[in-house]
């Protein structure tokens, strides 16, 4: 299983925090965006066991923890 | 008192000048960013100002940033203080302090370690207007 995070106003928009998505073979981050129903969120950003990853096709396994989140605004 | 920190609590500047200058007597020049509140955004008013936090990531983030600008720039010490809570016009938010032997690399880190904090400090903030409330997305 891969644990997603949600924060901002996705968060709000999807109106939950986190879900939970089962591990395909072959499964990438965009795939987990898709998944959770992020995709139409831009610009977003996403970090995988709390680190920012950039490039969407990267391979996530079971046991990730997947954040999705929209341009930090901190400081 | 830890030098990098993410906490709801107010933060005393003094405190935190005084401590970057417990850490090493060749410091000959500290700058400091302190960012504020504000009552008005975007051409509405805000009443206030509501922060979430990754926590994880953030904590992770910020000593990373300070690792950072302590290898880039010729300094000795920074401090680095956010605040994750609801805040009210005029009220502190974060701080950054640096210590150098000389003011120009002090300058050039607090200025940095404001502008990568944030690009990559996961923190959002949401402010509520009269309009209702809206999530910041971008930050100059």
């Amino acid at each position: 299983m891969i644990k997603v995070l949600f924060f901002g106003v996705i968060a709000e928009k999807l109106r939950r925090h986190d879900m939970v998505l089962p591990v395909k073979a072959g499964m990438t981050i965009a795939d987990v965006v898709h998944a959770a129903g992020c995709e139409d969120f831009k610009p977003l950003l996403v970090a995988v066991n709390q680190d920012q990853v950039n490039n969407l096709n990267t391979p996530v396994k079971a046991g990730d923890e997947v954040a999705v989140m929209p341009p930090f605004s901190g400081g | 008192m830890k030098a990098v920190r993410i906490q709801e609590d107010d933060f005393s500047i003094e405190a935190e000048v005084n401590a970057l200058r417990a850490s090493s007597k060749r410091i000959g020049g500290i700058a400091i960013f302190l960012g504020c509140a504000r009552d008005f955004s975007e051409g509405r008013n805000v009443f206030s100002i509501e922060f979430e936090q990754y926590a994880g990531m953030a904590e992770k983030a910020l000593p990373v940033l300070r690792d950072e600008a302590l290898a880039r720039f010729d300094i000795i010490e920074a401090r680095i203080i956010h605040r994750v809570t609801t805040v009210h016009a005029g009220d502190q938010i974060v701080l950054i302090v640096v210590g150098a032997e000389h003011r120009k690399p002090a300058f050039e880190a607090c200025e940095w370690l404001i502008d990568e904090l944030k690009k990559r400090v996961p923190i959002w903030k949401k402010e509520t207007t009269p309009d209702g409330d809206t999530w910041v997305t971008q930050h100059p």
